[in-house]
């Protein structure tokens, strides 16, 4: 299946300072695809130039350079309106208005029909739990409810592709469990994702497509599982007289109890035969060490590799 | 509604709930209201017509208040919209920006001719209780300063685009207060025995908007009726500069990066 946003060779410059201006790279001939109907995690530390990537694929600024295709098809001002649902980081709307008459007004600019407006917003309020504050103020809402009702704006015209500029910050953990479910149910109903975040234990729950930028270039691009799937490790706890190996690494823990860690499946069944037939050495659990995503965005930023 | 009018319809109509629950709107008429019965008490100690002092102070006190909260309204109410992302999440949803423009300006004129609207009826309620001026002049001078403060709008719509709250009133400030003295500033350049000094005036007169062609308020009251021709060169003049200052504004606004 073609994908349904190609980036290719996109750059962008940005002036800064007031009076003698300097030119600065945010983004250096970045490239990426995104499958139809994926979702897609965009991660990569402060500064990486995801939201600046956020901003040109909404039309909001142009690049220096470079082409995007979406659905085969050249844009040069951004995806198209009808297509897309877009929630920038931290977004704060009118401030007087309730998320009732925000939602309204912003589904009207979408073209829902105004008939319909009372069902939809009844539902997407249920759905992530604003009903009770629908017609409050939105400066009487918290930070997270407002981060809510900033996602259902983003998704209430079901538009086929959606961007979420950090939508999980801000969030309890309830609140996050939620965010993830109505992704989750926007994925089975055929939506393609595209969300940055920093909270990465939710990316790699969510998503099975991964984009690490870093400094303005793309680090990583390809899929989740991939990039979790390098050499894997075993840890044996162990109580009583510890194994000291060459390619094994002993860690301490209490009460007479150790770890090992151990890279190798050989020695792995070497060490374990010899705690068991060892009586000063019993042996307590093994387990296949997990890496996750975090591990692996930490290795790629550090060593350009997720090993 | 058509694809096209629908989005600006809908932006007006955001823009003028949100701009109607800003409390610098009743401050505004709070503080007309003191400037009001300040002028009548004043009025009826001193010499001369009362209700002609009460309506050369209320009409003079409206235009000043008018303008500076259409300036100080439609900068903070784009500004913050920009700041607070809104902008974002209103362009990624309409079609051209155009849109975004005209329903901002729509949603501003409404709610701020609205309340300069207001204002007047109460100048009226006002005068009536303490005399009888000429009426319909009266009246032409109140739709003359609803027209002003339209054209407000639109100049304080293209300095909100500068990237400082405190830059964009202040030259949308400038630019009210040079627009008042267009005509004195072509006339000192005319009295000029400098030549570059001339043409210099004559620029600044055709650039900047004229706010004196659309000020009634110096004969309100005082004479029966302004002239037909009189009022449809200040319907034309209003429009045509609002028509040209919103384009202008479109044109920014559709090269801007927002960065």
């Amino acid at each position: 299946m073609s994908p349904i946003l190609e980036v290719r060779d996109l750059s962008l410059t940005v002036p800064t300072g007031h009076v003698l201006q300097k030119q600065k790279r945010i983004l250096d001939r970045i490239s990426f695809d995104i499958p139809r109907g994926a979702s897609t995690a965009y991660l990569g530390p402060n500064g990486a130039g995801k939201t600046s990537t956020f901003r040109i694929l909404c039309g909001l600024c142009k690049a220096n350079q470079g082409n995007i295709l979406y659905n085969g098809k050249s844009i040069q001002h951004g995806l198209p309106a009808k297509s897309i649902g877009f929630m920038p980081e931290q977004p704060y709307f009118y401030k007087n208005l309730t998320p009732s008459e925000l939602l309204s007004g912003l589904a009207q600019i979408s073209g829902i029909r105004k008939k319909d407006l009372p069902l939809i917003i009844n539902n997407w309020a249920e759905k992530l739990l604003f009903s009770d504050i629908l017609h409050q103020p939105l400066h009487a809402c918290s930070k997270g409810q407002v981060q809510r009702v900033g996602l259902a704006q983003a998704m209430l015209h079901e538009p086929e592709f959606i961007l979420l500029d950090e939508p999980l910050s801000g969030l309890d953990p309830l609140g996050r469990e939620l965010v993830r479910n109505v992704l989750f149910e926007a994925k089975n109903n055929g939506a393609t994702l595209l969300f940055s975040s920093h909270i990465l234990p939710d990316a790699e729950a969510i998503c099975e497509q991964v984009i690490i930028l870093n400094k303005g270039h793309t680090s990583y691009q390809g899929s989740m599982s991939k990039l979790l799937d390098f050499e894997q490790k075993w840890v044996i706890s162990l109580q009583g007289e510890p194994i000291r190996r060459k390619h094994t690494q002993l860690k301490p823990l209490t009460d007479n109890c150790y770890q090992l860690i151990i890279e190798n499946q050989k020695e792995r069944d070497e060490i374990i035969q010899l705690i068991l037939s060892s009586t000063e050495t019993k042996l307590l659990a093994v387990e296949k060490q997990r890496h996750t995503l975090e591990d692996a965005f930490i290795n790629i930023l550090n060593h350009g590799s997720a090993q | 509604m058509n694809n096209t009018l629908s989005p600006i319809f809908a932006i007006a109509r955001m823009t003028f709930s949100e701009v109607l629950r800003n409390k610098v709107m009743y401050s505004v008429l709070l503080f007309l209201m003191i400037i009001l019965l300040t002028a009548t008490s004043l009025a009826s100690v001193t010499m001369g017509r009362t209700e002609m002092m009460v309506l050369d102070i209320g009409l003079g006190s409206i235009s000043m208040l008018s303008s500076l909260m259409a300036i100080v309204l439609t900068i903070q109410s784009i500004q913050q919209e920009k700041e607070g992302r809104m902008l974002y999440v209103l362009l990624t949803r309409i079609s051209s920006r155009w849109q975004y423009i005209l329903g901002k300006f729509i949603g501003l004129a409404t709610i701020i001719g609205g309340l300069t609207t207001l204002m007047c009826l109460l100048l009226m309620l006002l005068v009536y209780l303490v005399g009888t001026p000429f009426w319909p002049s009266v009246i032409q001078a109140c739709i003359a300063t609803v027209l002003e403060t339209w054209l407000i709008i639109a100049i304080a719509m293209i300095f909100a685009q500068a990237s400082s709250l405190f830059l964009a009133i202040l030259l949308s400030l400038s630019i009210d207060v040079a627009g008042r003295f267009t005509f004195t500033i072509q006339q000192f350049g005319q009295q000029s025995d400098s030549p570059s000094l001339h043409w210099i005036t004559e620029v600044i007169y055709y650039l900047l908007p004229n706010l004196e062609a659309v000020n009634l308020r110096n004969s309100a009251g005082y004479i029966e009726t302004y002239n037909q021709e009189t009022m449809m060169n200040v319907f034309l003049y209003s429009f045509g500069e609002i028509g040209f200052l919103l384009i202008i504004c479109m044109l920014v606004f559709e090269r801007r990066d927002l960065h």
